[in-house]
C-alpha cells in the first residue's frame, strides 16, 4: 500500500543513467552558457543547481549532498571561481531539498515552483556574502535574478526529467513508448 | 521511496546512513577550508590541475557549437565587409610605413647612443601568441582562459597583451589552459607613466561595475588631463615599459579629498579580445636577476 496524492500517476522507476546524463548535459549548458554566450553576465542562471536540486527533491536517496558537493568543485573549476564556493553553496541548495523533498512533492508544480524559489535565493545570496567577503567586486543588482529563472523553468524540467519515468509500463502497440 | 515512484527495492528502514545534516556540516566545513586554503595559500593548486583535466573534456564538447557558428559566421562573412576590412588594413599599413621606415635608422641610432653611454643592451622581449577560448564566468571577477597552458611554456605572472596594449597578467597555469587577470579587475593594479608628463602612477582596476581602471594616490592639484595616455613604467619587473595601458576618461577632483579620482579606459580590447600575445615577465631577462634559494626543506626521517 502506497500513500500518495490522489490523482497522481505511479512513476516507473528511475535510471540513474539518466540522472547522470542530465546532470551533464546541465553541466554542458551552463558551460555553453558562460563560454559562448553569456560570459560572465550576473543573471545567468544556473542550470546545473536546478537540476541537482530537482533530482533531490525527487531521488533523494540516489543524489544528495554529496553529489553536490562533487559537482559544486566542479563548477569552481570551470568557472575559476574560489575552489569551494559553488561546493558549498550546492552543498547547502541539496541539503535543503533533501528537508523539503517530503512535503513538497504533495503541491501541484506551480506551488512546488514557489517552494523551491527560496532554496536557489538562500544559495545565491550565501555565494554572494561569501565572495563580498573574500574581496571579490559587487556584480550588480542582476544577480539576484537567476533564482527566479530557475524557479520558473521548475515546471519545464518537471515536464522534461519525469517524462521518462511516465512511460506505460507495459508497452505495446499501441503505447510503443 | 520516493513519492509515488514504483521502486523494486524498499528504502532501507535502519540502516539509513549519514544523516543529511551530519554531511552538510562535512561538506559545508570541507568547502569552507578549501575556500579558506584558496584565498590565503597556494596549496590547493594541484587539486585544481586535477579538477582541471576532468572539466577539461567536458569543455571542449560545449565549446564545438561555439566553434562551429564561428566557422559558419566566417565563411558567410559578406563581400562587403571584407572590402571594408581590407581597405581599413591598407590604410593602416600606409600611416606604419612612415613610422617603420624611419624604425632600422633609429634603431641604429639608438644601439650607437647606447653603447656611448656603456648602458646594459635592452634585451628583447620572448613572445608567444595565443588564443582567448572564453571569458571565465565567474562574475565577481574579471579573467579570461587562453588556449595555452603549461605545457606549451606559459609562466606563471607573465604580462598578457593585445595588439591596443596590455590586457593582464597570467595568474594562473593549468596544465592546458592559463588564466589571465584583467588589467580591470578590483585585485591588479599595474604601475603606469603619464606619456604627456611623466609623472608615474599606479592604476588599480576598478571596484565598481564598470570595466574602467582606476589611477589613485594622484595629488587633486597633480597635472593629468582627460585624454591622457598611459603606459606601462617597468619599474615593477613584470611588465616591458612603453606599452599602452589606458587611456584617462574622467577627472573628478572633490574638495574633501586629498587625492582626484581619476577614472581611464583600457586600450586592450577587455572585453571582446580574441588573438593575444603572452611576453616574458620583465625581471626574467634581466641581467642580474637571480631565482630566489628555494626556502630550506625539512631534514626527512633517516637523513643525517
Amino acid at each position: 500500500m502506497m500513500i500518495m496524492p490522489r490523482g497522481h500517476q505511479l512513476l516507473l522507476p528511475v535510471s540513474p543513467l539518466f540522472m547522470l546524463i542530465t546532470m551533464v548535459i546541465a553541466l554542458l549548458l551552463d558551460m555553453l552558457q558562460s563560454m559562448a554566450w553569456l560570459g560572465n553576465a550576473a543573471w545567468a542562471p544556473d542550470w546545473l543547481a536546478l537540476v541537482l536540486v530537482f533530482w533531490a527533491i525527487h531521488q533523494p536517496l540516489k543524489v544528495g549532498v554529496g553529489v553536490a558537493f562533487m559537482l559544486g568543485l566542479l563548477t569552481d573549476v570551470h568557472q575559476t571561481s574560489l575552489l569551494g564556493q559553488h561546493a558549498l553553496t550546492y552543498t547547502v541548495q541539496g541539503y535543503l531539498a533533501t528537508m523539503i523533498h517530503r512535503r513538497i512533492l504533495w503541491f501541484d508544480v506551480p506551488s512546488q515552483a514557489l517552494q523551491v524559489l527560496p532554496v536557489f535565493m538562500a544559495a545565491q545570496l550565501l555565494e554572494l556574502s561569501v565572495r563580498i567577503a573574500a574581496g571579490g567586486l559587487f556584480p550588480g543588482w542582476f544577480f539576484l535574478v537567476p533564482p527566479l529563472l530557475q524557479a520558473l523553468a521548475w515546471p519545464v524540467v518537471t515536464v522534461m526529467l519525469l517524462a521518462p519515468q511516465r512511460r506505460a509500463p507495459d508497452p505495446d502497440k499501441h503505447r510503443p513508448l | 521511496m520516493p513519492l509515488g515512484s514504483l521502486d523494486r527495492t524498499p528504502p532501507p528502514f535502519f540502516k539509513q546512513g549519514t544523516s543529511a545534516l551530519t554531511k552538510l556540516v562535512f561538506f559545508s566545513a570541507l568547502s569552507s577550508g578549501l575556500m579558506f586554503a584558496d584565498q590565503h595559500y597556494n596549496i590547493v593548486q594541484p587539486a585544481r590541475w586535477a579538477l582541471s583535466l576532468i572539466v577539461y573534456p567536458v569543455q571542449w564538447m560545449a565549446l564545438r557549437p561555439k566553434v562551429l557558428w564561428d566557422h559558419v559566421d566566417d565563411v558567410f562573412e559578406s563581400k562587403q565587409e571584407s572590402l571594408n576590412a581590407a581597405e581599413q588594413a591598407r590604410a593602416k599599413l600606409l600611416t606604419q610605413a612612415v613610422s617603420a621606415s624611419q624604425v632600422e635608422q633609429l634603431k641604429l641610432e639608438n644601439d650607437h647612443l647606447r653603447r656611448l653611454l656603456e648602458l646594459k643592451q635592452r634585451n628583447p622581449t620572448l613572445a608567444m601568441a595565443a588564443e582567448v577560448i572564453y571569458e571565465a564566468a565567474d562574475p565577481f571577477t574579471r579573467k579570461m582562459i587562453l588556449d595555452k597552458g603549461a605545457a606549451q611554456g606559459i609562466q606563471n605572472s607573465s604580462p598578457v597583451m593585445d595588439d591596443q596594449g596590455i590586457l593582464g597578467q597570467v595568474t594562473r597555469v593549468h596544465p592546458l589552459v592559463s588564466e589571465i587577470t584583467l588589467v580591470t579587475d578590483r585585485e591588479h593594479s599595474i604601475p603606469v607613466l603619464n606619456t604627456r608628463t611623466g609623472a608615474r602612477g599606479v592604476a588599480f582596476g576598478e571596484s565598481g561595475g564598470a570595466p574602467l581602471l582606476e589611477l589613485r594616490y594622484m595629488a587633486t592639484n597633480a597635472d593629468i588631463e582627460e585624454g591622457d595616455v598611459l603606459t606601462t613604467s617597468g619599474v615593477d619587473g613584470v611588465y616591458p615599459p612603453g606599452i599602452p595601458v589606458a587611456k584617462v576618461v574622467k577627472i573628478e577632483r572633490r574638495a574633501d579629498s586629498v587625492f582626484a579620482r581619476i577614472l581611464c579606459e583600457s586600450l586592450a580590447r577587455v572585453q571582446g579580445a580574441r588573438h593575444v600575445m603572452v611576453l616574458e615577465p620583465v625581471k626574467l631577462s634581466l641581467p642580474g636577476f637571480k631565482e630566489l634559494p628555494p626556502p630550506p626543506q625539512p631534514n626527512a626521517k633517516g637523513s643525517r
